[in-house]
């Protein structure tokens, strides 16, 4: 089951952050991609498999705006 | 609203190419989305959508499912996703065997299985999927996890599909979470128009449109759709996680019969963790022991897109849901599972 | 109930430690009602006397349910079995129009609870009999050996007084289609408690006595979403009433972090149960009233569709497609990939 929804990192612990899926927030193992607090990533089965490109966060919050 | 745009220009661009087009979507989550949003009661009659072998559970083979369950009956404790208890196979599902008094763990990932293992000796967790779930299940090695590896490479099975004369695809929707492990680089060989899409309803719509234009311009490329997560390269710390764990062999698909170089085997250097190491004796003996479990079900060529659910003289007959026959049946995404949810 | 102290096997035998624990039940239990409890085995309600407090009519209807709870976890943000057990009961009768005079209670207990959470979960749900005023008025305990059951099961029987019935097959072509507040949110509750993750959404568990019978005269078919959530419930009203429910995407009453939730761990979220909603049709010319009056219970009451001619359950989707919507097959759980 692939996400369509991205989450926001909000706080970092080694190999480990808590992720906010819009209001869900669940920790998430960071351990393959080099992210920081603020950034969004694309979650797969508790891990986090690529960070979203910065330039294009004012897609992803019009994404999430209008919903899945 | 966006989307209605997208649609408009589907349909005078479909209509420009005034012929038959079969878009084949290859990730489960796709075919998921396209029967969430309606997508294929909104396109004009000239765009058929297919569905791939996109859905790991389904194109686990028989023989692997039977491994699994023997390991189970014979007491080694076994932890999958959820959709692999049910998959039925010679000597029934993991669910069966559990019903039998087989230890089998329902986990959500490999974090979970992780932490059952430090506390149920022996514990094999059971890797199903392409690039996208091996990158975890390669950590949970590095942690300690010993596996049995059903996991698969994406790529060789679209060379496969295309290699086979009899399928029909004038376009691919790529799959996006393995693309953002792989890359969108990796696709360039295959000569078809290609879209790698996210999974909101304009993605898969945007991406329909994209591959329009590419049969109008008479282009055969691959083009990336969900820019704001996949890159070129793909995601190159997974992808080493992967080659340090994983090496590459032959394996079988439902459906589409041995690939060359198309799975993935545990290296030597981690046997230790190997459950087909660990168990080789246990293995060949169950091997030795399983008769073909005789079905007319129709999986492999659904999920080629040879025929559709309903062409299957089992679907939504003694094939259900609730009841599956098929892996196609058991998965949420597998194609005759959609197909049972949403007929029109 | 002493804090650390366990269930014991003796405590479901009948003789003094059974009594005990009985007697330990019944203390917390506080509400009395009309029911005249002799030491009888049942409890006995004067109808000829005491039905006037319920219902102002002759033609009195008695409406009875039973329902079983088996809940994991048995503690979650919003409640606990306790509070589904009584709340379902109660609701039960509720969404049929009939006002509910007394609950029974019988639970099954593992050996090796703990006294404490028993105590909990009692103490809730006299909290919801207080409230509503619902005495619970008899009841059974028995206690089974440890791992013969999961914990606890607690079984609630009601019976309710009505002056007419309200059906779930009722839907009239034309009407509005209603819910009484957004959905799911027992299901987030729970999931999120046994999956670990955090959110604020807390169990829409609570019981409907009032919120219905404020409208229930507007009402032409009336459910309440729990098991197999709005898609079951709506599938049934649809068939039973040999019409077609045709809903909105964009009107649909869930929260965003209900749906995220979903997504999360790929579950429908049109299957996901709710313990203290419903839904309605409603005549096309009374569903503003209602609304209006729903919502100083519930914000997020609204119209969600239409009720046709045809069958089925069908959405409309926000890319302006139509898709149906199936009732819930298969086992609900988490799926990967």
């Amino acid at each position: 089951m692939c996400l369509a929804i991205p989450g926001k990192i909000i706080k970092i612990k080694n190999q480990l952050a808590i992720v906010d899926f819009q209001g869900v927030k669940k920790e998430i193992n960071i351990s393959i991609v080099d992210v920081k607090v603020g950034d969004y990533v694309m979650v797969h089965a508790g891990f986090a498999i690529e960070k979203m490109e910065k330039e294009n966060v004012k897609e992803i919050n019009a994404y999430l705006k209008n919903g899945i | 609203m966006e989307s209605k745009k997208i649609i408009k220009n589907i349909w005078e661009k479909a209509q420009k190419i005034n012929r038959p087009l079969r878009f084949m979507e290859l990730c489960g989550t796709h075919s998921e989305a396209i029967a969430k949003h309606g997508i294929k009661n909104i396109l004009p009659k000239n765009i058929k959508l297919i569905t791939g072998p996109g859905c790991p559970v389904c194109v686990t083979d028989q023989s692997e499912i039977d491994i699994v369950t023997g390991l189970a009956l014979a007491g080694i404790p076994i932890a999958c996703y959820g959709d692999a208890t049910n998959i039925p196979g010679s000597l029934g599902s993991l669910e069966n065997a559990r019903q039998k008094g087989a230890q089998v763990h329902i986990v959500y990932d490999v974090i979970e299985a992780l932490e059952l293992s430090r506390k149920i000796p022996n514990l094999v967790f059971w890797g199903i999927g392409f690039e996208t779930t091996t990158v975890m299940t390669a950590w949970g090695i590095q942690e300690g996890l010993a596996v049995f590896s059903s996991h698969k490479l994406f790529p060789p099975a679209m060379e496969a599909l295309m290699a086979n004369n009899k399928i029909r695809v004038d376009g691919f929707i790529n799959p996006g979470h393995v693309s953002a492990i792989i890359g969108a680089e990796v696709y360039e060989k295959f000569k078809i128009p290609q879209v790698i899409a996210g999974f909101g309803a304009e993605d898969v719509l945007l991406a329909i449109e994209m591959l329009l234009d590419q049969i109008i311009s008479g282009e055969k490329k691959v083009e990336n759709e969900y820019t704001r997560l996949v890159k070129k390269e793909g995601n190159q710390k997974a992808q080493k996680i992967i080659s340090e764990i994983f090496e590459i062999r032959n394996a079988s698909w439902r459906g589409l019969g041995e690939i060359e170089k198309s799975g993935l085997k545990i290296r030597k250097k981690y046997q230790h963790l190997d459950a087909e190491f660990i168990h080789r004796d246990l293995i060949a003996k169950i091997k030795k022991e399983i008769k073909p479990r005789k079905s007319i079900c129709r999986c492999g060529e659904v999920l080629q897109g040879l025929i559709e659910s309903k062409q299957c003289k089992l679907f939504g007959k003694s094939c259900t849901p609730d009841n599956p026959q098929g892996a196609c049946m058991v998965s949420r995404e597998g194609s005759c599972n959609i197909n049972f949810r949403f007929t029109e | 109930m002493k804090n650390n102290k366990i269930i014991e096997l003796e405590m479901g035998g009948g003789g003094k430690k059974s009594e005990e624990l009985i007697g330990n039940i019944r203390k917390i239990l506080s509400v009395k009602g009309k029911w005249k409890n002799t030491k009888d085995d049942g409890a006995v309600f004067d109808l000829s006397r005491d039905a006037t407090c319920c219902v102002s009519t002759e033609r009195n209807k008695l409406v009875f349910t039973t329902d079983a709870f088996i809940v994991d976890p048995l503690f979650f943000p919003g409640g606990d079995i306790g509070k589904i057990a009584i709340c379902g009961t109660i609701n039960d009768l509720s969404v049929m129009g009939a006002k509910p005079i007394g609950i029974s209670l019988s639970l099954v207990i593992e050996e090796g609870f703990l006294q404490s959470d028993l105590e909990k979960i009692i103490q809730s749900i006299n909290k919801i009999s207080k409230e509503a005023g619902i005495p619970i008025v008899t009841g059974d305990t028995k206690v089974t050996e440890k791992g013969k059951i999961d914990k606890i099961e607690i079984t609630t029987s009601g019976v309710g007084l009505a002056k007419e019935i309200i059906s779930n097959d009722g839907a009239k072509v034309g009407d509005d289609i209603i819910v009484s507040g957004d959905l799911g949110e027992h299901a987030v509750a729970l999931l999120a408690k046994r999956f670990n993750y955090q959110t604020k959404i807390k169990s829409d568990c609570q019981p409907l006595i009032a919120e219905i019978q404020s409208v229930a005269k507007y009402l032409t078919s009336c459910k309440d979403p729990t098991r197999g959530g709005m898609a079951a419930v709506l599938n049934e009203m649809a068939e039973k009433s040999k019409t077609k429910f045709v809903l909105e995407e964009k009107d649909l009453p869930y929260k965003k972090e209900t749906v995220a939730i979903s997504e999360l761990l790929g579950i429908d979220v049109f299957s996901f149960p709710s313990e203290g909603r419903f839904v309605a049709t409603v005549a096309k010319k009374d569903s503003q009233k209602v609304i209006g009056i729903l919502k100083k219970y519930n914000k997020s009451a609204r119209i969600i569709g239409e009720v046709q001619k045809g069958k089925e359950v069908w959405l409309k989707t926000k890319i302006g497609a139509v898709k149906k919507i199936e009732v819930p097959r298969g086992k609900l759980i988490p799926r990967i990939c």
